[in-house]
């Protein structure tokens, strides 16, 4: 699992002022850029809730990790800043909106019993919504039904996405607000709360972008997840093995990653090439990575950078990485990338590509003959069809509650705190980024693959030692690899987490 | 002994080695007398198959259905074909590291078989028997091991790929927050020289008509950040800024992450003090800035 793109509209300096007027359902669909209508320097600004997290959590950074405590005061800040947006401060809202909110909240009793006549439900196989909640809830057995509110209002609200009620949408956030105020209590619970970011983000189209203080965070949670859950290393490893059985033997190796995380896949694989050369007393072969990313890679991109060229000076094989922007390879495919003759290529996918650009590009890896094409699937996209927005998020829902779950199981009690900042690192930007693109209806990777022509290959018995030798490492009970197909999926109770398959043209 | 076995003769896996009575007439087939009757693989039968397998071009062209037309024996089926010709080949293939040996066999087979005695006959065809037995332990065995080997061998690679990710991840932190540390020194350094312009404009202000009150606005700040700065932690600054409520360049988003570094900061100071400096001193206030930028 990498760490995903965040999300991309870039947030002006003065950016701290929220102007959603809910009574004016046409100017609620232009995303929220953030203007601010007077300088209003002294005043404390009402932030946007995603900024304002940011800056409550990572502006007393000096690089090491917090103490329990001071994460505890800044979720308790959730509160004022929730009490901030939920409230109307007098710039922001207008007095109309109180009104409308008086008159639409009784329609929605917790029994939910009544529905809105003007409240149209997708047309999904669920016609019933409280079906649907009972029955995402009863895969998590250990739930009470106190707990259904939220789930159910959620869903509700992610209805109004796609029937285009942004003013409906907005108000069951709201409410959402006061229930899910903040990343606590069970994995379902945390989940939920930030898919109710990720759909108030859709809403007022607020981001951040990086900053270092937050690129630190983030690698360090990264390595705490590599450190207590086998999810990162089965993907890493079981696609590493993918690719250097199909490459072995070429002196020349240039592979193409269209999600590069922090580049800790690579030092691996430089490391096996490296050993290989070795026994073999041979030259090593050189290594060429083009790695597409989105904008605001920058600072990521340049420790990669710098990282990976030292690690392979110390290794001593020749190594090249190149950077690719996600924007320009829309445009132009894959003629974006260089390609040398005599190279042999390899494809390292995952969903957040299909995410961000859709799957049209597959039609021309052909053209570049890949010799394998990895696919690593840590988003739970779950089978065929291009699900409607209500199952995507269902769907992400149960999926991300799953990985919490899994992370919970590997503590050791104390501190819980490295949990929430895995989450809030590593997991909360792929949930934006996952609601976003179900947003736009992103296709479904395995149709886009069919449909290309790719032929499925089976992955190698060393690949399926290495990830039983994993997992037997793994000091956490629970989870266990299966091979559906020719894919290897690594599942948490059952239930898929990871799922790396090889292709070929 | 295993190099006799290995010149490419193979037998039925289950076969008793019993030395059951012969069947009258040649060619023919030796039946065992066990419930299951099976075929005998007798060293003439064997001979036959070899020359028909010769004949067809070496084990690997020839097929079950080919060799039965050769031989010409009668009773023969396609199913003891398919199972000897496997056996036949992966003898050959293990006898192929074994040159020496497999003449020495095949010649050894060869004057055996010219004695063609019953007798002898049949005791050569028990040792092959035996020999055939211990053929599939021994592949068993080998299966197994190698098995074993590549299960070790699977760990150990696990093990150095596990390390070598480590020590990226660990490589990858310490140079990031390095860059956090350099980025904040930074910015130290240009906080203090904002602190001695807004100084500056102080005096500036003072000394015209005092249009703008420039003193209530941004001073108590600074001399927090004047305090922080003389405290001398540079690790503490960030926390120092957050906790301003004035929108500087730090609490905003770009700034302090633009790759061109210090100069892109003192662009965006100049942006700053516009709405701190609002009379007619900006001018030479915002070249001084980007001199001391």
């Amino acid at each position: 699992m990498k760490v995903p793109f965040t999300t991309q509209t870039h947030q002006s300096p003065n950016a701290k002022v929220r102007t959603t007027s809910f009574n004016e359902p046409k100017s609620v669909l232009d995303l929220v850029r953030c203007s601010s209508p007077s300088p209003a320097v002294n005043k404390p600004t009402p932030k946007s809730e995603v900024s304002a997290l940011s800056e409550s959590l990572f502006q007393s950074d000096d690089g090491s990790l917090h103490s329990e405590d001071q994460i505890l005061n800044n979720l308790e800040d959730w509160d004022s800043l929730m009490r901030e947006l939920g409230l109307h401060d007098d710039s922001a809202r207008i007095p109309q909106f109180n009104h409308l909110d008086s008159q639409l909240l009784p329609e929605f009793p917790p029994s939910h019993s009544v529905v809105p006549t003007d409240f149209s439900l997708s047309s999904d196989q669920f016609h019933n919504h409280n079906f649907n909640s009972v029955a995402l809830c009863n895969d998590f057995h250990h739930m009470n039904n106190d707990d259904f509110h939220f789930v159910d209002d959620l869903i509700r609200a992610a209805d109004c996405f796609e029937s285009n009620e942004l003013q409906l949408a907005g108000v069951i956030l709201e409410r959402l607000n006061h229930q899910l105020p903040s990343p606590t209590g069970k994995a379902l619970q945390r989940a939920a709360f930030y898919f109710k970011e990720a759909l108030l983000s859709l809403l007022t189209g607020s981001t951040r972008s990086t900053r270092s203080s937050e690129v630190v965070q983030a690698i360090k949670a990264y390595k705490n997840f590599a450190n207590v859950s086998p999810i990162i290393m089965f993907s890493t490893f079981t696609a590493n093995q993918a690719i250097l059985e199909a490459v072995d033997g070429s002196m020349l190796i240039h592979v193409v990653d269209f999600d590069i995380g922090f580049g800790g896949q690579w030092a691996s694989f430089m490391r096996e090439v490296a050993d290989r050369a070795e026994s073999r007393r041979v030259n090593s072969p050189s290594l060429r990575i083009t790695a597409v990313v989105p904008e605001e890679y920058g600072i990521e991109s340049r420790l990669i950078r710098d990282n990976l060229n030292q690690f392979a000076c110390d290794l001593k094989i020749g190594f090249e990485i190149e950077f690719v922007l996600v924007q320009t390879f829309e445009f132009l495919s894959f003629k974006a990338i260089r390609f040398i003759n005599g190279e042999k290529t390899a494809v390292l996918l995952s969903p957040s590509i299909f995410q961000r650009i859709g799957a049209g590009f597959l039609n021309d890896l052909r053209q570049i003959s890949p010799h394998v094409v990895v696919l690593v699937d840590a988003e739970g996209m779950n089978d065929s069809g291009t699900p409607s927005f209500r199952r995507s998020v269902i769907d992400g829902l149960e999926f991300y509650s799953t990985v919490m779950e899994s992370l919970e199981a590997a503590s050791v009690g104390g501190g819980d705190d490295w949990i929430r900042r895995i989450e809030i690192f590593l997991l909360r930007p792929k949930i934006f980024a996952a609601v976003e693109a179900a947003r736009r209806r992103a296709p479904s990777w395995r149709e886009a693959f069919a449909a290309a022509g790719l032929r499925a290959v089976v992955l190698s018995q060393f690949a399926d030692f290495q990830a039983e030798c994993l997992l037997s490492e793994v000091q956490v009970r629970g989870f266990d690899v299966a091979k559906r197909q020719a894919e290897m999926v690594l599942c948490w109770q059952q239930r898929a987490l990871v799922a790396t398959s090889a292709w070929r043209c | 002994m295993f190099s006799a076995i290995g010149s490419g003769v193979g037998v039925h896996g289950d076969f008793q080695g019993l030395d059951g009575p012969h069947l009258a007439g040649d060619p023919c087939l030796v039946l065992t007398t066990d419930p299951k009757p099976r075929l005998r693989w007798t060293a003439e039968l064997h001979e036959r198959f070899v020359d028909a397998v010769t004949q067809l071009g070496g084990p690997d062209k020839a097929t079950p259905k080919t060799i039965m037309r050769t031989m010409a024996v009668k009773g023969l089926t396609l199913y003891h074909l398919k199972s000897h010709l496997q056996k036949y080949r992966l003898g050959k293939q293990s006898c192929k590291d074994l040159p020496d040996n497999s003449k020495d066999a095949s010649c050894l087979a060869e004057s055996q078989d010219t004695d063609s005695s019953a007798s002898s006959s049949s005791k050569i065809a028990q040792d092959l028997n035996d020999g055939y037995h211990v053929t599939e332990a021994l592949r068993v065995q080998m299966e197994v091991q190698r098995r074993l080997h590549d299960q070790l061998e699977v760990q150990r690679r696990l093990q150095l790929r596990i390390e070598a990710q480590g020590k990226y991840l660990q490589s990858i932190l310490e140079k990031a927050c390095k860059v956090l540390n350099d980025q904040a020194a930074a910015t130290a350094g240009l906080e203090a020289a904002r602190e001695e312009l807004s100084e500056l404009a102080i005096k500036a202000s003072n000394d015209s008509n005092g249009l703008v009150p420039v003193d209530a606005l941004k001073v108590p700040s600074i001399s927090e950040l004047a305090v922080s700065l003389e405290n001398k932690n540079p690790s503490n600054l960030p926390a120092r800024f957050g906790d301003c409520s004035i929108d500087s360049c730090l609490t905003s988003n770009g700034s302090l992450v633009s790759p061109m570094g210090v100069a892109s900061q003192a662009a965006a100071m100049k942006k700053r003090p516009r709405p701190l400096f609002g009379n007619g001193d900006s001018v030479p206030l915002e070249w001084m800035i980007t001199n001391s930028g």
